[in-house]
């Protein structure tokens, strides 16, 4: 039995409700689940919360994964709105208590810096890009996933994705720019 | 920034995940899956053993593993009945002790007796079996936990009861974590114990051989752990983050992810269509979230929604055999030097409120629980009585709620009869759950019942979110309601409240029923909505109603439609009558705007094509020069309300037509641009995000004498809220 068809009899075996099933599943993507939030929020705490909120979603939807897509496109897709949402929240409540929390964060933020100053200011600016760029921008260069499946993930076409792309490299000059890191 | 600059990005170190949240989230997600498992019920039948198809090591490991919490149950009831195990049986033992027994009880033991106890305890004269529950109990009872064994140390105590189990965790090599986390968290550190559990066969045959434990013993057990779970992870999760003090409250609101509409070369794409769209719920979901202090999420902004919100004063339709007078206007992109702005605006033909046939309105309410905040039902209500003062005695309406059960609240009743609605208004009240199938059927059968001829009939559905569907999937519903619509019953959607509102579902119901989805916030929407709108705006003059837009490749290089996402269609569609589009009732008016840049310019998004086909030999019916002045071509069809059979109005955009400058332009299209505008910035567009609040506020100021003269000055307010929230961020 080959590794796609061993993943393919869990989840047929989870969407009936198999937990034990469900729970190899889960525990096979977990990591996969956590490294894609960590390069999309920067910060482990953060990818943490949201690799937990992914993994109750996964719990919840199993059942409805049509497998029309692949496991992995669909656990991207659901991660990545969990990253929107997770961020919207923390906006939402940064309103209230605004700037006292924004300090806090960024105090208690646990960035984990590599040696590589230059590679730091790209990740920067790239989480900085509006949130669909930001998407194409990870899933093709950071993923290292295909346009197509890049299009399927963020559910446009590939020259929507491309678009993206294309618009992303523009802005990240310009972000670069003002940070005075070119 | 070259290609290579990011491929670098793959190269980012990334830390591990922490083996205790890991398994925290794991076990929130089986806990989530258990809460599934009503659903799965019926779909297990008949394979109640789920180790049948066992195929896969790892996962009768991970099954072995996640069934450990259940035992978690009966340890902590073993230990609950620890110290008095072992008063008792110091009793017992100590035969001249002379303390009551209810003393040595219910006084808890010094650090002295404790010890003496133990020592006393021990040694041979005990019975072999109760000496291990005595002490290990004894010593878990004790608070200084680092003293404390850890769990695997006092696990043989439970084993009389399961002995296969019991060989589990003495497998596995002692775990770190501390006992008393494993009181206080349940499932979480046994997961951490088992995690270290040897990757062998054998545990997988000691899980074979729990598994067929009784099926209501392991239920009963399931159902423990499930508590515990949920609750030492409602203690466990997110504690130590300040921030959650302040819940985000739209956090629950769900809408269709939006895909931007961006530029589109006119050489390969040049023609644009899409169904017109006169919904407003984007424009009100979006002001309260401002007003609540916090910003829309991009996909809440439907910048159509936004610009249709307000009422223009533009060039009306004459007759009811041509009800729509298009009109276009042609000028700079206050965003953007390079390109241009054109804004078409239509107009519908506005019905005499005299003329008003009779309507026949069923109201859907939902009265599940959730409805009960004040800007809910009670809300509902006030817009209800509202309504009433609009309507007379030729006009009926019924009442259907839905929550547990569906039920008709009023039949069929002349609005005459107001203090018989009224009554039955005050009567709605708030609770149960959601089950709108059965509410939606008692709803067209009430509306086919007092159905005249001539009555405009339409189901109003009022809801704060959920519409959960017994009839089995959403597409079964999609049909339904399109059915009733061939039949002459149309749908509206009003939503109410946050934190659960289901705006996509509410746009797909809205759209499949000709009807309208408005968001009501607060009681002046309502009145908008439904007090200036009821009267002729519930009176279709036109449905199915497209635009199609060909650009002219010789003027215009580039394009994009501002808005519309979701109403995009083929192009194939224009010209099928089948495919349904929007409707559009007396006086609606309709904006589209379209950002295009002028052929020839340098800084276009899109690059010309090097190897650019000729086109002038194409046959196309327009003169060249003629075609050079063309800037685009517009065509609109649409049907009459009761023709299956649709018209075509056309009508070519000239460039000798266009503006030079802004403040060439009429102040309705200019505040028609400002809200456009704001729309973009609020989504995060890319296109007008170096354009500012300030200069927004001013081409809205311009607006300000116009139509709806109090709703414009709030939106000059928003655009100052979202200003400073924007600041925030």
């Amino acid at each position: 039995m080959n590794c796609i068809d061993q993943e393919s009899v869990l989840i047929e075996r989870a969407k009936s409700g198999d937990r034990s099933a469900f729970a190899a599943l889960l525990e096979t993507q977990y990591s996969r689940i956590f490294r894609c939030a960590y390069k999309w929020l920067g910060n482990r705490e953060d990818a943490e919360d949201v690799a937990q909120d992914v993994s109750v979603k996964l719990a919840k939807k199993i059942a409805d994964f049509r497998g029309d897509s692949a496991l992995s496109s669909w656990i991207y897709r659901v991660t990545l709105n969990a990253v929107r949402d997770f961020e919207r929240q923390r906006a939402g409540r940064n309103l209230g208590l605004g700037k006292y929390f924004q300090f806090m964060q960024v105090v208690g933020e646990e960035q984990v810096q590599s040696d590589d100053a230059e590679l730091d200011d790209l990740w920067f600016s790239v989480r900085k890009l509006p949130p669909k760029q930001r998407d194409a921008v990870l899933l093709v260069y950071g993923e290292e996933c295909t346009h197509q499946t890049a299009a399927g993930i963020m559910n446009c076409s590939e020259k929507t994705v491309s678009w993206h792309l294309h618009a992303a490299r523009k802005k990240l000059r310009h972000i670069l720019k003002e940070e005075g890191h070119v | 920034m070259s290609d290579r600059d990011l491929h670098r990005l793959k190269d980012l170190p990334i830390p591990e995940a922490s083996a205790e949240r890991k398994a925290e989230a794991l076990q929130s997600a089986m806990a989530a899956f258990d809460a599934n498992e009503k659903v799965f019920s019926n779909k297990t039948k008949g394979s109640d053993n789920p180790s049948r198809l066992k195929a896969v090591s790892t996962t009768s490991l991970w099954e072995w593993i996640m069934q450990k919490r259940y035992y978690v149950g009966p340890v902590a009831a073993s230990l609950l009945i620890a110290p008095l195990a072992v008063h008792l049986t110091v009793q017992q033992m100590d035969e001249n002790d002379d303390r009551p027994i209810l003393e040595g009880l219910f006084s808890s033991p010094t650090p002295a007796e404790e010890t003496e106890a133990l020592v006393e305890l021990t040694p041979a004269n005990k019975p072999e079996k109760s000496s291990p529950v005595a002490l290990s109990d004894r010593s878990l009872g004790r608070t200084d936990r680092t003293e404390a064994p850890n769990i695997v140390g006092f696990a043989p105590s439970v084993s009389e009861a399961e002995p296969s189990d019991l060989q589990g965790i003495v497998a596995a090599p002692p775990a770190p974590s501390t006992d008393s986390h494993i009181v206080r968290q349940g499932g979480g550190s046994i997961d951490g114990v088992t995690a270290q559990a040897p990757r062998s066969n054998e545990v997988s045959s000691l899980y074979g051989r729990v598994a067929p434990a009784p099926a209501a013993e392991r239920k009963a057990k399931r159902e423990r752990a499930i508590a515990l779970n949920s609750k030492a992870l409602s203690s466990a999760r997110h504690q130590p983050r300040p921030q959650d003090a302040l819940p985000a409250q739209s956090a629950g609101d769900r809408f269709s992810q939006l895909d931007r509409n961006g530029f589109l070369a006119v050489d390969t794409d040049p023609v644009s269509t899409f169904s017109i769209d006169v919904d407003t719920a984007s424009y009100s979901y979006v002001r309260k979230l401002l007003n609540r202090g916090e910003l829309p999420s991009a996909d809440a902004v439907r910048t159509e929604e936004m610009v249709n919100y307000f009422t223009y004063d533009y060039p009306l339709a004459e007759n009811l055999e041509q009800p729509f007078k298009p009109s276009v206007t042609v000028y700079p992109t206050p965003w953007n030097q390079n390109t241009q702005l054109m804004h078409v605006a239509i107009r519908a033909f506005d019905v005499p409120e005299d003329a008003r046939p009779p309507v026949n309105l069923v109201f859907l309410v939902d009265v599940s629980g959730s409805m009960q905040a004040p800007d809910k039902l009670p809300l509902l209500k006030a817009s209800l009585r509202l309504l009433l003062s609009k309507l007379d005695a030729e006009d009926t309406i019924s009442l259907v709620t839905y929550a547990g059960s569906a039920g008709t609240a009023l039949e069929p009743t002349s609005a005459a009869e107001r203090s018989k609605i009224l009554s039955a208004l005050d009567n709605l009240a708030a609770g149960g759950s959601t089950a709108g199938a059965a509410g939606i059927r008692a709803a067209y059968d009430l509306a086919h019942q007092s159905k005249k001829d001539g009555s405009i009939n339409r189901v109003i559905l009022a809801t704060d979110g959920d519409f959960n569907v017994g009839v089995s999937s959403d597409d079964e519903l999609k049909k339904l309601i399109s059915e009733k619509r061939n039949e002459g019953v149309f749908l509206s959607v009003l939503g109410f409240g946050t934190g659960n509102y289901n705006d996509s579902l509410m746009q797909v119901l809205a759209q499949n029923g000709n009807g309208t989805a408005a968001y009501i916030d607060t009681l002046g929407e309502a009145r908008k909505v439904m007090v200036e709108q009821a009267g002729s705006a519930l009176v279709p003059v036109a449905k199915d109603v497209k635009i199609q837009v060909e650009f002219n490749p010789a003027t215009v290089s580039e394009y994009r439609l501002i808005g519309y996402e979701t109403r995009a269609l083929n192009r194939a569609d224009f010209n099928n009558d089948k495919v349904d589009a929007g409707d559009v009732n007396a006086g609606h008016r309709v904006t589209a705007l379209y950002e295009f840049t002028p052929a020839g310019t340098e800084s276009a998004y899109n690059d010309a094509l090097r190897y650019k086909k000729e086109t002038t030999d194409t046959g196309s019916s327009a003169e060249p020069s003629a075609q050079s002045n063309e800037l685009a071509f517009l065509k609109l069809r649409y049907k009459l309300p009761d023709s299956d059979k649709s018209k075509l109005i056309t009508l070519p955009i000239l460039k000798s037509d266009s503006k030079q400058t802004l403040d060439a332009v009429s102040n309705e299209v200019a505040f028609a641009t400002g809200v456009a505008a704001f729309a973009e910035k609020l989504s995060g567009s890319e296109y007008s995000a170096d354009y500012s609040y300030d200069e927004i506020k001013s081409l809205a100021k311009r607006g300000l004498s116009g139509g709806n003269g109090s709703l414009r000055n709030e939106f000059v307010g928003l655009v100052d809220l979202a200003e400073l929230l924007s600041a925030q961020k």
